[in-house]
């Protein structure tokens, strides 16, 4: 049998002296550095209640999209993740091609948030920021791009408001949250949620993260910063990294009554996908979708996996069903060079041809 | 240049001792706390991402001089036992701080809170006029627990031990400390098990990353870093943890540790509040109740202020409720003559997923199925 590693002493050294150095070079780059900004397309606000603000994106020209597109993003974490900065930003190539993109900032709930439900959320906020955009366009409908657990927000919304929805995209969205290899989901069976909200009120963000961390803890937890002593040296990778770690940690709370909704209904109960969910009384059929749906999810996605949106296919009672799948992961979707390259055209390109 | 096992390994130690000296030195400078739940976390985000990538940096660094020492890779055809050699030197367990963070330092920090809380405890018992009137100082006896891996030693700490007979004065806060007490001692048999899972998939990744090189060998293949190692075993300890935590005693075990974490808090909250109301202070649950009364009455404000144009004759929005009302009937009216009918159905068609740079309309497959009903 052959030996599957043989080092050279001296290429040994170079390895070990080349870590060691960059490694100590490198702590003083760090030290120095302040928070990288995010991308921060000029926007305004439209509407703002309580924690939530609705942006209205400024391109360089003006759009060519008859109608608007809102972003609904998830609970968790922030929605600048589609902003994140200036040469990897859903939004600003979304503004490029021509779309009129506003945004829903969910904004960080505390204590006084508390007993928000799905129900204050969708027939609520949701509501009252696609009436908001839908007013400062004088129009009865308008798209919507619904993001992870803001796409299952979004089909709940078209399901229950069809007639205030032209189009529906939905992004790395969940739909069947058991299937196999589900790892979040397989976690959640046997929480006693009751218990856990009732004890932890709002859920703090801290314990989301670690959560998300555990679920590939050597990599995410160790080889990830293995792969940064490469980078110290390297002032714009280290301030790219150091904005992604931004906006990994510095993520909201989670208001307890709709993480308590969310865990039962959505990842215990399957309701979604079964068709048993209720909203605010109301059942959510998703059949009831009858406007376009493009679906997009990302192959490598380990957070929703492919099969958890395909889900979506067999449910809506739309004609006009189209799935896209991208090579990437859960947050590569965003910002990896592929995705900015075929992500936003392919979006512009379905809306443009059922404005 | 250092061709010599040995004047490579002066050279080394002469760097290694330079650069760790000086990483050493700023690694003392950085606080760190710990939370109820990761162990990496600190006063602000820039010693947080500090400490978080320096603990996996410093292991990983660790872990190449042993490397660089151990003489891997520097001959002799036994590899598997250079490997064994290197790695029983770290406890048997490559990287175990990746790991460490799942089980030990989580659940550790979650025990010294029940440290301070005990502590807590006994100085609340000393305050004047609490102690007779709430049992503070009346802990019951507790006797020893058992320990595990990595965790405090229980019967060192106060508050734990078998349930005895409650009774007297102090006879409910008796009897408030043994359920405490039991919840306590579930948690730790939870995070014991979680605990083991965790080493499980810590010495199956080793063994994988083994069977690997194994096959590599056979093949003519080789690692010619230890970066390139490093990464192998990252894959294959990934690869062994992803399949236990998706294992079916995982989840019941991941389950219940939470489950228990949360009854102890919960204990320990009404232990706290019952304090509170004594002192005359506002409690959680009391700042709860109003939160949500406060949210019931927002929903019937915007609710009564909703329905008001609706009711004084807004034609648009009632045309457009009938509307929503019509679809829904014509769903259902679907559904119901799809089932009366119920002849072979065509199984609809599965869109085939486009690429990203094409998205692929399968209004047309969709549509067909729709009609062969």
């Amino acid at each position: 049998m052959n030996v599957p590693f043989q080092f050279d002493p001296a290429s040994l050294l170079a390895e070990i002296s080349t870590f060691q150095q960059k490694l100590s070079a490198g702590m003083s780059n760090v030290r120095g550095m302040v928070e990288p900004e995010y991308a921060n397309t000029p926007r305004e606000a439209i509407y703002r209640e309580d924690k939530l603000t609705v942006w209205h994106f400024k391109g360089d020209k003006a759009p060519t999209a008859k109608t608007p597109l809102l972003i609904v993003y998830a609970l968790v974490n922030t929605a600048w993740m589609t902003d994140l900065q200036a040469d990897r930003s859903l939004v600003r190539n979304l503004l490029a091609q021509g779309e009129d993109v506003y945004l829903i900032d969910w904004g960080y709930p505390d204590g006084a948030d508390r007993w928000l439900t799905l129900d204050d959320y969708i027939n609520g906020y949701l509501d009252r920021c696609v009436d908001a955009v839908r007013k400062h366009h004088d129009l009865e409908a308008i798209n919507l791009l619904g993001i992870c657990q803001g796409g299952a927000f979004s089909l709940c919304y078209t399901a229950l408001q069809p007639e205030k929805v032209k189009n529906l995209i939905t992004m790395v969205t969940p739909v069947d949250f058991q299937t196999p290899g589900n790892m979040l989901s397989h976690w959640t069976q046997n929480l006693d949620v009751d218990l856990f909200v009732d004890t932890m009120g709002n859920i703090p963000a801290e314990l989301m993260n670690w959560v998300y961390l555990t679920l590939k803890p050597v990599r995410l937890n160790q080889q990830k910063y293995i792969g940064l002593v490469d980078i110290l040296d390297n002032p714009k990778e280290l301030e790219n990294f150091l904005r992604m770690e931004r906006w990994i940690f510095d993520s909201p709370d989670q208001a307890g009554e709709a993480f308590r909704e969310f865990i039962k209904d959505f990842y215990q109960g399957n309701k979604l996908v079964k068709g048993t969910l209720t909203i605010g009384g109301k059942p959510v059929d998703l059949g009831m979708i009858t406007q376009p749906v493009l679906n997009i999810f990302a192959e490598q996605d380990h957070l929703v996996p492919p099969d958890a949106s395909r889900a979506l296919a067999k449910k809506v009672g739309t004609t006009d069903y189209t799935e896209l799948a991208f090579k990437g992961g859960h947050i590569g979707i965003y910002v990896s060079g592929r995705a900015q390259r075929e992500v936003p055209p392919s979006i512009h390109q379905w809306l443009r041809s059922r404005d | 240049m250092a061709d010599q096992p040995t004047d490579f390994l002066k050279d080394y130690q002469a760097l290694a001792q330079q650069s760790w000296d000086a990483w050493t030195r700023y690694l003392q400078q950085q606080p760190a706390a710990v939370s109820p739940f990761a162990p990496p976390s600190s006063s602000t985000r820039a010693d947080d991402f500090m400490t978080r990538s320096m603990a996996g940096a410093k292991a990983y660094a660790d872990w190449l001089r042993s490397a660089a020492t151990s003489g891997l890779g520097q001959g002799g055809d036994d590899w598997q036992r250079q490997m064994q050699g290197l790695f029983a030197g770290m406890g048997g367990q490559p990287f175990t701080q990746a790991f460490a963070g799942l089980d030990s330092g989580a659940a550790q920090s979650f025990f010294q809170q029940w440290q301070h809380w005990m502590q807590a405890q006994g100085s609340m018992g000393a305050m004047p006029g609490l102690a007779g009137m709430s049992g503070f100082n009346a802990m019951p006896n507790f006797n020893a627990m058992p320990n595990f891996g990595g965790m405090p030693s229980f019967s060192a700490m106060p508050g734990f031990g078998d349930a005895t007979a409650a009774f007297g004065f102090t006879r409910e806060r008796q009897l408030q400390q043994q359920a405490l007490a039991a919840a306590m001692r579930e948690y730790a048999d939870m995070a014991s098990r979680y605990q083991s899972l965790i080493q499980q998939a810590n010495a199956q990744g080793f063994e994988r990353l083994q069977a690997q090189l194994a096959e590599m060998a056979s093949t003519d293949k080789q690692v010619d870093s230890l970066k390139g190692l490093y990464d192998l075993w990252v894959d294959a300890a990934e690869e062994c943890y992803a399949q236990i935590a998706l294992s079916s005693e995982f989840k019941q075990v991941y389950g219940a540790m939470v489950n228990a974490q949360m009854r102890v808090r919960q204990l320990q909250q009404q232990q706290l509040e019952a304090a509170c109301r004594e002192l005359g202070l506002p409690t959680r649950s009391e700042v709860t109740a109003l939160g949500k009364r406060l949210q019931e009455l927002r929903r019937e404000v915007r609710s009564a202020v909703t329905q008001q144009p609706a009711g004084a004759g807004d034609a648009a929005d009632a045309l457009r409720a009938e509307v929503v009302a019509l679809k829904r009937k014509l769903v259902e009216a679907q559904k119901k003559a799809d089932a009366s009918t119920a002849v072979v159905k065509t199984a609809k068609k599965k869109p085939a997923p486009a690429r990203a740079a094409a998205p692929k309309k399968t209004a047309g497959a969709k549509t067909a199925a729709r009609r062969s009903k």
